[in-house]
C-alpha cells in the first residue's frame, strides 16, 4: 500500500537509498583500510582516510532528509520508525567509517617500519566484523528480524576473539621490545574492529525496531521472543 | 423498525446531581492505577441507522472518565453519528434509531424512552465545529443555560458566568466587555465562549465535533490547551480530522471505518504501533 502523497513515498525511498549507499561506502572503507594495513599499501590507507569525508557528508544529508520528512509529513507508526531507524543507522555507519579511518592512519604509520610478522592475525577478526556488518545491513534491507537478532549473538564471539587476540599481542609485545609501537598500533586496530562489531549490533537493533517496533537494546531481546 | 430497549428505571441519579469533581478525578486516577479506569461511557454491541443501512455497526467501546478520547476515521464513517447517539441528539431524525445494543453513562442505560433527555444533555455537553454563539451578549450566552435551569439570582448568575469564562480561559479577554455582542469576538474566542456556555451548566462529559476545524493555528492551539486543561474535571470525546491534534490532545484514540470500530487504544500506541493494518494505513495516509 502506497502513501496518498507520492512525494512522501519518494522521500522515504530516497532516505532508504541513502542509508544503503552509506552502508556500502562504510563497508568499502573498512575493507580498504584493512587491505592498506595487511598489504602495506599506503595509497589504500590514504584513500580510506579521504573517503571518510564522504561518509560524514552522507550522514549529515541523511539527518537533513529525516528532519525534512518529519517536518513536512509528520510520519507516524512504521513510517516514523523508518525515519528514526535511518537516522540512527546512519550515525552508526559514520562511526564505523571513523574506525576505518583510524585503522588506516595506524596502517600508514606501520608501513614506515618493518613488517610485523603477527600483523596478518587481524584478518580473521576483520572477516568476522565484516560479516556482522553485512548481516546487519542485509537485515535492514530485507526487514529480516531473525538475521538482525543473530548479529548480537555473533558479536559475543567477536568479543571473545578480540580479547584473546589483545592478550596474545600484549605478550608478544613484551618479548619484542623493538616492535612495541607497532604492536600497540595492532592492538588499537583490534579494538577498532571490535567496535565495528558493536555498531553492527546497534544497526541490527534498529532494524528490529523498524520492523517490529520492539526495542531490543540493552539485553531486551527476551521481550521480543516472549511476544512472538 | 426501531428497537429501543424498554427502560422503566427513573432518571439515573448521575444525570442530576453534581459530584465533587476533585474526588471523582482522584477516584479515576486511583482506579487507573489499579488497572480499571472508571468508565464514563460504555457502548455495547451498538447498531444505529438513519434509514435501512447501518451507519454504525457492532460498536463496542469504553470511554474512560477524566480522559480525552479521540474519534478518528474518514468522512462518513460515523464519528459524528456516534457522538450524537451519546447525548441522544439523533432522536429527532425521523426513521433514525438505535437498532441494537446499549449505551451506558456512568453505568446507567441512556437509550430508554423514560430517560430524561434534558437532564442527559445537561450531563453531556456538546461543542460543534461551527461555533454557534447566540446573537446576544457574551454574558447572556453563558448565563442562558443557567437561567433555563432556574438560576435567577443576579449575584449567583454573575459568579457562575465568571467561573465558566475563567474555566474556558476566556475571562481575561472578556471581563471588560461582558455586555458586548458575542459575535464581535474572534472565531477562536467564540469557540471558547461556546465551551464556557457548555461548562456553565456543569456537565461531566463534553462531546466535541471537530471543534478546531474552522479555527486558525493560534486559535486551535488555545482550544487544544483548554481541552488538555479541562481533562481534570471532565470526560472529553473529540472528533478530529487532524491526526496531529489527536496525538497532542488525546489519551485514547478510536479508529472508525465505514461504521465500524476498527481499533482503539492508547493514543501513543495507536500512532506508533497500531495492531491493525487498516489503522496503520489510515494514520499513515495510505490508500489501497
Ligand atoms: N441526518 C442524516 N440522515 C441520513 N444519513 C445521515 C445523516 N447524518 C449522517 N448520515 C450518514 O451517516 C453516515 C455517517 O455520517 P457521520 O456520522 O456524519 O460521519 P462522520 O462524522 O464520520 O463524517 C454517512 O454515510 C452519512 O451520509
Ligand atoms: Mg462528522
Amino acid at each position: 500500500m502506497a502513501h496518498i502523497l507520492d512525494s512522501f513515498e519518494n522521500a522515504l525511498n530516497e532516505l532508504r537509498r541513502s542509508v544503503l549507499t552509506m552502508g556500502s561506502m562504510s563497508l568499502r572503507n573498512l575493507e580498504i583500510a584493512i587491505k592498506g594495513c595487511v598489504d602495506r599499501d599506503t595509497d589504500l590507507c590514504n584513500s580510506a582516510i579521504a573517503e571518510d569525508d564522504e561518509v560524514n557528508e552522507l550522514e549529515m544529508s541523511i539527518d537533513q532528509q529525516g528532519m525534512e520528512i518529519m517536518l513536512r509529513y509528520q510520519p507516524v507508526a512504521t513510517d516514523l520508525r523508518k525515519v528514526l531507524a535511518a537516522m540512527k543507522i546512519a550515525g552508526n555507519l559514520e562511526r564505523i567509517s571513523d574506525e576505518a579511518e583510524s585503522i588506516a592512519r595506524r596502517g600508514r604509520k606501520m608501513n614506515k617500519h618493518h613488517e610485523l610478522a603477527d600483523l596478518h592475525l587481524i584478518e580473521p577478526l576483520y572477516e568476522q566484523a565484516r560479516f556482522q556488518l553485512e548481516d546487519a545491513l542485509r537485515a535492514y534491507t530485507n526487514g529480516d528480524i531473525d538475521l538482525a537478532v543473530s548479529v548480537g549473538e555473533k558479536d559475543d564471539k567477536l568479543d571473545r576473539a578480540h580479547r584473546k587476540l589483545v592478550k596474545y599481542m600484549t605478550s608478544a609485545m613484551a618479548e619484542d621490545s623493538e616492535a612495541v609501537k607497532d604492536y600497540l598500533h595492532v592492538i588499537f586496530i583490534i579494538r577498532c574492529l571490535e567496535r565495528v562489531g558493536d555498531h553492527s549490533v546497534n544497526i541490527g537493533e534498529e532494524a528490529v525496531f523498524m520492523e517490529s517496533s520492539h526495542d531490543i537494546r540493552h539485553g531486551n531481546v527476551d521481550k521480543l521472543e516472549e511476544e512472538e | 423498525m426501531v428497537v429501543i430497549p424498554e427502560l422503566t428505571a427513573p432518571t439515573p441519579d448521575v444525570l442530576r446531581g453534581s459530584e465533587n469533581s476533585a474526588a471523582a478525578a482522584a477516584a479515576a486516577s486511583l482506579s487507573a492505577v489499579q488497572g480499571r479506569p472508571e468508565m464514563a461511557v460504555e457502548i455495547r454491541d451498538f447498531d444505529f441507522a438513519y434509514t435501512e443501512e447501518l451507519a454504525l455497526e457492532d460498536v463496542t467501546l469504553d470511554i474512560p472518565a477524566h480522559r480525552v478520547t479521540a474519534l478518528i476515521g474518514p468522512s462518513g464513517c460515523g464519528k459524528s453519528t456516534l457522538l450524537r447517539c451519546i447525548n441522544r441528539m439523533n432522536d429527532l431524525i425521523p426513521g433514525a434509531g438505535v437498532r441494537r445494543g446499549s449505551i451506558r453513562v456512568q453505568g446507567e442505560e441512556i437509550l430508554g424512552r423514560t430517560v430524561d433527555v434534558i437532564a442527559l444533555r445537561k450531563y453531556i455537553g456538546m461543542v460543534f465545529q461551527k461555533y454557534n454563539p447566540f446573537p446576544t451578549s457574551i454574558f447572556e450566552n453563558v448565563a442562558y443555560g443557567l437561567r433555563i435551569s432556574g438560576l435567577s439570582n443576579r449575584r449567583a448568575l454573575a459568579d457562575a458566568v465568571e467561573r465558566s469564562l475563567r474555566r474556558a480561559a476566556l475571562w481575561e479577554e472578556t471581563k471588560d466587555r461582558l455586555h458586548e455582542g458575542a459575535l464581535s469576538l474572534s472565531g477562536g474566542q467564540q469557540q471558547r465562549l461556546c465551551i464556557a456556555r457548555t461548562i456553565a451548566v456543569d456537565p461531566k462529559i463534553i462531546l466535541m465535533d471537530e471543534p478546531c476545524s474552522a479555527l486558525d493555528p493560534i486559535a486551535t492551539a488555545k482550544v487544544e490547551e483548554l481541552i488538555t486543561d479541562l481533562r481534570s474535571d471532565y470526560t472529553i470525546v473529540i472528533v478530529t480530522h487532524n491526526m496531529q491534534q489527536a496525538t497532542r490532545v488525546s489519551d485514547r484514540t478510536a479508529f472508525f471505518y465505514v461504521g465500524k470500530l476498527v481499533e482503539e487504544g492508547e493514543t501513543m500506541k495507536m500512532f506508533t504501533r497500531p495492531e491493525k493494518k487498516e489503522t496503520e494505513d489510515y494514520v499513515s495516509g495510505k490508500f489501497g
